[in-house]
C-alpha cells in the first residue's frame, strides 16, 4: 500500500491505526510496575520540602535559618540567595526558538516579597522525612502585610495596589470585526449575560514529584512529573550551567492535564542536588499541590448578543476579564485562546471583544486542559440557548443555522480549512438520546440540553513549533523508537508505536518506544494543546515513511524490481514475483551502506506574530468540533443535581487508537462535570481555604453516569491519517450543558461555577416566580 | 502539616488501656480504626507522645441482646453494625447510620466506639445515638459508669470522657411495636462529610404521630434533640408534617467550604420532613 | 523521655506472599512502610486523608486506604497488593486482563487502588450491577478514565472463573 494510500484509506484497510488496541503501557501499570517519579529511591537518598509563605501579600522582613541548619538530620536549608540564578522566566515552555515579548519572571525563592499564600522562601533537604518536618518548623519567617488584591476587577480599578512594577494589567487582546454598534441597532433580538468560571484545580492523582541526581558524566538528571522535558534549559540557566548539562527524565506521569507544564519540583531539586551533591526526592503532599500549584483562569465574562428573528447571529459583544493570579506563567496566552475561542464554532461578521488578564494575590494561573477556550464554552453556549429560548427556535436548529463551515472565517480572521460536522454531532447525539425522561419522583425536575464547542488542537502558529522522532529498525527486524515525547496517560507514547506499525508492517510486540529523555531522545515538544498527535505523530510518520523508501528502494536495487511494486508488510517485502524477509532486507540495507534508522522532523504550520489588536490569517493549525448532550434531574428542595444521561460527539477525525479516543472523551467530559457542579479553589482575601480532597471536590463514580461518545471520522484532520487533536475539546461543553439543561429543569440559568445546590435553589426560587 | 513522631503500644484489653493513658497523663491517644485519628496526624494536628492502640483487643466486639436493648460493643467495626442481623431486626436506623460512613473502608476499620469518641458534629453514628437515646458505658479499667449519648458529645470534638476513660459498650433501645424510623442524609458527594443529616424515629396509632424523637447533625457543635419539633409533629398524620414544621429554630450551623449557614438551616427543615415522611410510612408497615 | 523515631521498632508482615521485617515507627503509616521500607511501591500516595483510594490494598482480606492505617497495627497482619495479583510468571490475573481489554488504564496512577477495591468487592462473589459497582467505587478517586471503562471491567470480570 502506498504512502498516500495509507494516508486517505479506509478504516477496514488499515492494519493498526484506527483499531482498539489495547495501549503497550497499560499492562505494567495494571501489574503494578510502572515506578512513576516519586517510586524510584537511590541509596542515600535526601528529602527536599519547601517552607511556604502562609499569607498572601507581604514584604519578607526577617528569614532565619540557623535554628533549623542545625537540627539533627538536616542537610541543607536554601534561600534564595543560595540559588546560582534565582530566576524563572517563562517564554513559551518547550520552544525551540525563543518568542520574545511575553516574558514573565518569578524567583525560585522568594526574597524581599512574597505575592501569593504558599509561595515557596526556603528548601529544606534532610536526611529523612522526619528531621524534614522538624527543620521547615524551625525556619523563621517574619512578614509586613501589605494590602491584598483579591480579583482581577479590584486589580484594574483606579489606585488598586500593584501587585508587579508596572501595574497590574498583564496582557489584553482585542479583536474588531465589521459593524458591531450598527447590528445591534438593527437586531430583532439583544440576549446579554454576565458568566463567572471558578479556580479550579488539575487534581491529578499523583501530586508533583521527582528525583535528582549527578550521575558518572557530571550531567544532573531530574526525573520528575513533568510535561515538558525541554525545562531542562530553564534548569541549566538557574544554576548557571551549560544546557547540555542538564537532563531531564520523563516517566510515566500519573495525570498532568496542563499542570505539569510549568516546573514544580524541577527547580528545588536541582539546587538540593546541585547544593549536596546527593541524590534528593522531592514530593508534594496533596495540599501544597492544592495550595501553591497554578490553577485554571477564573473568567468573568459579559455577553451582549444580537441576533435576527431567524436566529442568525449579527454580531457579538464580549468582555472577559481573567484572573492571572501572583505571576504571569502562561496567562496572556491562555486568554489569546479566550479570545480567539469566544464567539464559538458559529459565524459572527460583527464582533467586537474586549479581554484582559489582571495580576491579583490569588494563587498563579496557567495551563489546564482547554487552555482559556473551554471557560466561554458557557458564555457562548448559554448565550445560543436564551437565544433560542426568547425566538422559539429549537437549540440544535439554532445551532446548525449559524454553525461554520469550511471557507468561513473566525473573527479573528482566521479561515476554517477543513470540514466542519457540527451539525452531524448534533444529530447524532439528540438521535441518540431518544426522549426525554420523566421525572422519578415527587419534588424533582428533569431538563434536557445541548452544547457545541470548538477548540484549537496545535499550538499557536507563531511559536513555530517542531518535533522530532527517531526510528531504527533492529537487525531482527525490531524496531526501536525514539522520542522525547511526555506520556501523561494519553497514549502519546504508543500512537507512535502503532503509527509505525502501520507504515513498516513490524508487529506492536515488536516495537519498543523510549519516551521522555530530554538528553537521549530527539526533541518533540511539550505534551500540551492536543499537539502531540499532531507533532510527534507526524514526525514519526515522516520517519517511518523516509525509512520505509530507504528499505524498499535498497531491496529494489538489489533485486532489480521496480520499487513501486514493492510493498513492506509483516512478512516482509512483498513483489510481484516474490517476498523477501525484513531480516534479509536489512541485511541488503547493511551492505549497500544503507542506513536502517531515519530522523523525522515535522514543522508545524507557520504564521505571523500577534499584536495585542488580534488579527491573524492564521493562529493556530485547526480545530475540533462537537456536540454534548445531558440529562438531569434537579430536587427542587435540596439544590441536588443528578446527571441521568451524557451523551458526546466529536468529529475526531481519525480515531488512530479508538479506544483511546473514547478514553479522551469519557475522562475530560467527567472533569468538566466536575467543574460545572463541584469543584472550586475557595479564596477569601488572597487565603487559600481548600486544604485537602476532602474539600477539594472531583467527581466519584457515583457523581457521573456512563459517557456515551459517538465518534465521527470526517478523515479532515491535520494530524497522521487525518486525525484530529481530541485531549482538550470535550472539556468544554460540559460547563455549559449542565447549566441549560438546569435551566430547562427549572426555568431559570444558573450562569456563576460551580451550580452548587445553594445556586440551583436560587434558580428554582427565580424560575418559580 | 507535618508529622510529628510518637511511640506505639499496643493494649491487651481496654483495662491496660485505660492503665496506659493514665500513665501518659493526656500525652496519649487511643487509637482503634484510626479513620479519625490518622488523617488528623497526616494533616499534622497531633502532638502525642504515644498511641494505644485497642484495634486487636478481644473483648469489646459485637451485639447482644439485653432486655429491650442491644448491647454493642465499642470496638465492633461500623461494617459489622450494619450488617448485624439483630441491628437489622431491631433497630435499623443504627444500620443505616452505619451504612453512611465514608467508603467501604472506612467502615471495614472504622469503629463505633472511635467514631462516638472522636464527637465530629456531623457524623453519623452521635446523631443516630442522641436519636435513640442510647447510653454508653465507659470504664477507666477499674469502675464503670453510664452516661447518656446526649450528655457525652459536648461540643467540636469534645467529649465527656475523663483522661484515663475509654468507651467499653454502647446500649442502644430496640426499636419498639408501632415505631417506624427515617435517616435523610445531604452531603456534596456521596460518602462525603454530611453537611446536614437527619434522625427520627415516630410511633404511630390512630393514623397520627403519638410520640417520636428527632434530631439533627451540621446545625450545632454537636447533635441536637428537636424537641420543639417533636412537641409540633404530635398528632400529625402524615399530610400534616410540611405544616406543622416551619423553620427549625434553636440551630447555629457554620458557613464553611461545603455549604453556607443558611444553608443548612434550609437543609435542616427539609431533612426532617423527609425523614418523618419516611418514619410515618415505617411505622405504618410495622403495624 | 527519649523522642520518638523511625526506627523505635520493628514490624512484621505477610506482604504479596512473603514474609517482610522491617523498622518503623509508631507514627509510621502503613503506606509509608509499604513504599520506603518494604520496596513496595504500587501503592501511592494521593492524597494522605483517606479520601483518594490510590493507596488501597487489602490488610487480612479487608480493604484498607494504606495511607490511614500505622504499620504497627498490622503486625502480623497479610497485606495484598495490586503487584501481588498476577501470577508467579508474572501473568495478569483475570480482573487485570479485564482492565487491560476495557482500556481501564489511562496515567495509570489509580489503577493499584482500583484493582484492590475491586478484587475486595469480586470476593464475595457476588454479581454487582453497574450502579452497585459505582457505589463501591465511589472512594477510589480517578481524574484519567471517567470510571466507565473501570466499571466494564469489573463488570466482565465479575463472570469469570479465578
Amino acid at each position: 500500500m502506498s504512502v498516500d494510500e495509507i494516508r486517505t484509506s479506509k478504516a477496514d484497510e488499515l492494519r493498526i491505526v484506527n483499531k482498539p488496541l489495547a495501549r503497550h503501557d497499560a499492562a505494567e501499570k495494571i501489574a503494578g510496575t510502572t515506578r512513576y517519579a516519586g517510586d524510584l529511591a537511590f541509596e542515600g537518598m535526601l528529602h527536599a520540602r519547601l517552607v511556604r509563605a502562609q499569607v498572601p501579600s507581604a514584604r519578607l522582613t526577617r528569614r532565619d535559618v540557623t535554628t533549623a541548619r542545625g537540627l539533627p538530620g538536616v542537610v541543607a536549608v536554601l534561600l534564595g540567595e543560595d540559588v546560582p540564578n534565582n530566576e524563572i522566566s517563562v517564554d513559551v515552555p518547550g520552544q525551540t526558538i525563543a518568542v520574545g515579548a511575553l516574558k514573565a519572571r518569578m524567583q525560585v525563592l522568594a526574597t524581599e516579597r512574597v505575592r501569593f499564600h504558599g509561595e515557596p522562601i526556603a528548601l529544606v533537604v534532610a536526611e529523612h522525612e522526619d528531621a524534614l518536618a522538624a527543620a521547615c518548623e524551625a525556619v523563621e519567617i517574619e512578614y509586613e502585610d501589605l494590602p491584598v488584591v483579591s480579583d482581577p476587577e479590584q486589580a484594574l480599578a483606579e489606585g488598586a495596589f500593584a501587585v508587579h512594577e508596572g501595574g497590574n494589567l498583564l496582557a489584553e487582546w482585542n479583536i474588531d470585526l465589521g459593524d458591531v454598534d450598527g447590528s445591534f441597532a438593527r437586531a430583532d433580538v439583544i440576549v446579554e449575560g454576565e458568566y463567572r468560571t471558578q479556580f479550579v484545580d488539575h487534581a491529578y492523582l499523583e501530586p508533583e514529584a521527582g528525583v535528582s541526581w549527578i550521575d558518572d558524566d557530571g550531567v544532573l538528571n531530574l526525573r520528575v512529573a513533568t510535561q515538558v522535558v525541554e525545562h531542562y534549559r530553564d534548569i541549566a540557566k538557574i544554576l548557571g550551567v551549560p544546557d547540555s548539562k542538564v537532563r531531564v527524565i520523563a516517566p510515566y506521569v500519573g495525570g498532568g492535564f496542563g499542570g505539569k507544564e510549568d516546573m514544580t519540583v524541577e527547580p528545588y531539586l536541582a539546587i538540593a542536588t546541585s547544593h549536596t551533591r546527593r541524590p534528593v526526592r522531592m514530593q508534594w503532599t496533596r495540599n501544597e499541590s492544592l495550595l501553591a500549584r497554578a490553577k485554571r483562569h477564573r473568567n468573568h465574562m459579559r455577553y451582549r448578543t444580537a441576533a435576527a428573528s431567524d436566529g442568525t447571529i449579527l454580531a457579538q459583544d464580549i468582555e472577559i476579564v481573567s484572573d492571572a493570579g501572583a505571576y504571569a506563567y502562561l496567562s496572556a496566552l491562555v486568554l489569546l485562546y479566550s479570545s480567539v475561542h469566544a464567539c464559538g464554532p458559529y459565524r459572527v461578521q460583527n464582533a467586537r471583544i474586549r479581554a484582559k488578564t489582571a495580576y491579583t494575590n490569588n494563587p498563579p494561573t496557567s495551563a489546564f486542559r482547554g487552555f482559556g477556550g473551554m471557560q466561554v464554552v458557557l458564555g457562548y453556549e448559554s448565550q445560543m440557548d436564551e437565544l433560542a429560548k426568547k425566538l422559539g427556535i429549537d437549540p440544535g436548529e439554532i445551532r446548525k443555522r449559524n454553525a461554520l463551515r469550511r471557507g468561513d472565517r473566525l473573527p479573528v480572521g482566521q479561515e476554517i480549512i477543513t470540514e466542519v460536522q457540527l451539525a452531524q454531532t448534533i444529530d447524532a447525539v439528540r438521535e441518540r438520546a431518544g426522549e426525554k425522561p420523566e421525572p422519578s419522583g415527587p419534588r424533582l425536575a428533569v431538563g434536557r440540553a445541548i452544547a457545541s464547542n470548538m477548540q484549537s488542537y496545535g499550538r499557536l502558529v507563531w511559536l513555530n513549533d517542531s518535533a522530532a522522532a527517531w526510528i531504527g529498525f533492529q537487525m531482527d527486524g525490531s524496531l526501536t523508537i525514539r522520542c522525547a515525547v511526555p506520556d501523561i496517560g494519553g497514549g502519546q507514547a504508543s500512537s507512535l508505536a502503532q503509527i509505525s506499525s502501520e507504515v513498516l508492517g513490524v508487529d506492536m510486540d515488536r516495537i519498543t518506544v523510549h519516551f521522555g529523555d530530554s538528553a537521549l531522545n530527539p526533541l518533540a515538544g511539550t505534551t500540551t494543546a492536543t499537539r502531540q498527535l499532531l507533532m510527534s505523530g507526524n514526525a514519526t510518520y515522516e520517519a517511518a515513511v523516509m525509512l520505509r523508501d530507504q528499505v524498499l528502494a535498497a531491496v529494489a536495487e538489489e533485486t532489480g524490481q521496480p520499487v513501486e511494486a514493492l510493498s513492506l508488510t509483516p512478512d516482509g517485502i512483498t513483489g510481484p514475483d516474490r517476498t523477501v524477509s525484513v531480516t534479509l532486507a536489512l541485511q541488503i540495507c547493511r551492505r549497500r551502506n544503507v542506513p536502517v534508522e531515519a530522523l523525522g522532523t515535522f514543522f508545524g504550520p507557520k504564521g505571523k506574530e500577534v499584536t495585542r489588536e488580534l488579527q491573524g490569517e492564521r493562529l493556530f493549525p485547526d480545530f475540533t468540533f462537537g456536540t454534548h448532550l445531558a440529562d438531569v434531574e434537579v430536587d427542587l428542595d435540596t439544590g441536588q443535581v443528578k446527571v441521568l444521561r451524557y451523551i458526546a460527539s466529536h468529529d475526531v477525525g481519525r480515531a488512530i487508537n479508538p479506544l483511546s479516543v473514547e478514553g479522551q472523551i469519557t475522562g475530560a467530559a467527567v472533569q468538566g462535570l466536575g467543574q460545572a457542579l463541584l469543584e472550586e479553589i475557595v479564596m477569601q482575601d488572597g487565603v487559600n481555604l481548600t486544604g485537602g480532597f476532602f474539600q477539594y471536590l472531583i467527581p466519584t463514580a457515583m457523581d457521573v453516569p456512563d459517557i456515551e461518545a459517538i465518534v465521527l471520522e470526517s478523515g479532515e484532520g491535520l494530524g497522521p491519517f487525518g486525525a484530529r487533536g481530541i485531549g482538550e475539546p470535550p472539556i468544554g461543553p460540559p460547563l455549559a450543558v449542565i447549566s441549560s439543561a438546569i435551566a430547562d429543569a427549572v426555568g431559570a440559568r444558573p450562569t456563576t461555577l460551580p451550580i452548587t445546590p445553594e445556586r440551583v435553589l436560587e434558580c428554582v426560587e427565580r424560575g418559580s416566580r | 502539616m507535618f508529622v510529628k513522631p510518637f511511640r506505639y503500644e499496643r493494649a491487651a484489653s481496654l483495662a491496660d488501656a485505660a492503665a496506659a493513658l493514665r500513665e501518659a497523663g493526656g500525652a496519649a491517644k487511643v487509637i482503634a480504626g484510626g479513620q479519625s485519628l490518622v488523617p488528623m496526624m497526616n494533616l499534622g494536628l497531633l502532638d502525642l507522645e504515644a498511641v494505644i492502640d485497642v484495634s486487636h483487643v478481644a473483648e469489646a466486639r459485637g451485639v447482644s441482646e439485653e432486655d429491650g436493648y442491644l448491647r454493642i460493643g465499642a470496638l465492633t467495626r461500623h461494617l459489622d453494625v450494619q450488617a448485624d442481623p439483630l441491628v437489622g431486626a431491631h433497630q435499623p436506623l443504627l444500620a443505616a447510620a452505619a451504612s453512611n460512613v465514608g467508603s467501604s473502608r472506612i467502615r471495614a476499620r472504622g469503629t463505633l466506639g472511635g467514631s462516638l469518641a472522636h464527637s465530629d458534629p456531623a457524623a453519623e453514628l452521635p446523631l443516630a445515638m442522641t436519636a435513640l437515646g442510647a447510653d454508653y458505658e465507659l470504664t477507666d479499667g477499674t469502675t464503670s459508669r453510664t452516661v447518656a449519648a446526649d450528655a457525652f458529645h459536648l461540643s467540636y470534638f469534645t467529649t465527656a470522657l475523663g483522661e484515663a476513660e475509654l468507651i467499653a459498650s454502647i446500649r442502644v433501645p430496640k426499636l419498639g411495636p408501632g415505631w417506624g424510623w427515617g435517616f435523610r442524609e445531604v452531603s456534596r458527594r456521596p460518602g462525603d462529610f454530611a453537611i446536614v443529616a437527619a434522625a427520627v424515629l415516630v410511633r404511630v396509632a390512630g393514623g397520627g404521630i403519638v410520640e417520636s424523637r428527632v434530631a439533627l447533625a451540621g446545625v450545632s457543635e454537636r447533635s441536637l434533640r428537636l424537641g420543639a419539633v417533636e412537641s409540633a409533629v404530635t398528632g400529625a398524620r402524615a399530610e400534616d408534617l410540611p405544616g406543622r414544621v416551619g423553620p427549625i429554630e434553636g440551630l447555629d450551623p457554620v458557613t464553611d467550604t461545603s455549604a453556607t449557614a443558611g444553608h443548612r438551616h434550609h437543609l435542616a427543615r427539609v431533612l426532617t420532613l423527609r425523614a418523618l415522611a419516611d418514619a410515618f410510612v415505617r411505622a405504618g408497615e410495622a403495624a | 523521655m527519649k523522642p520518638a523515631t523511625t526506627t523505635d521498632m520493628t514490624v512484621t508482615m505477610t506482604v504479596n506472599g512473603k514474609s517482610v521485617t522491617r523498622v518503623a515507627g509508631g507514627h509510621v503509616t502503613l503506606l509509608r512502610w509499604l513504599r520506603d521500607e518494604a520496596g513496595v511501591f504500587d501503592p501511592k500516595y494521593g492524597c494522605g486523608e483517606g479520601v483518594c483510594g490510590a493507596c488501597t490494598v487489602l490488610v487480612d482480606g479487608e480493604p484498607a486506604s494504606a495511607c490511614i492505617v500505622l504499620a504497627a497495627q498490622c503486625e502480623g497482619s497479610d497485606v495484598l497488593t495490586a503487584a501481588g495479583l498476577a501470577g508467579p510468571d508474572g501473568e495478569l490475573n483475570a480482573l487485570q486482563r479485564a482492565f487491560h481489554e476495557r482500556h481501564g488504564a489511562q496515567c495509570g496512577f489509580c489503577t493499584p487502588g482500583m484493582l484492590m477495591c475491586a478484587t475486595a468487592m469480586l470476593a464475595d462473589g457476588r454479581t454487582r450491577t453497574r450502579d452497585e459497582i459505582r457505589e463501591e467505587l465511589h472512594g477510589n478517586l480517578c481524574r484519567c478514565t471517567g470510571y466507565q471503562p473501570i466499571v466494564d471491567a469489573i463488570q466482565d470480570a465479575q463472570g469469570v472463573d479465578r
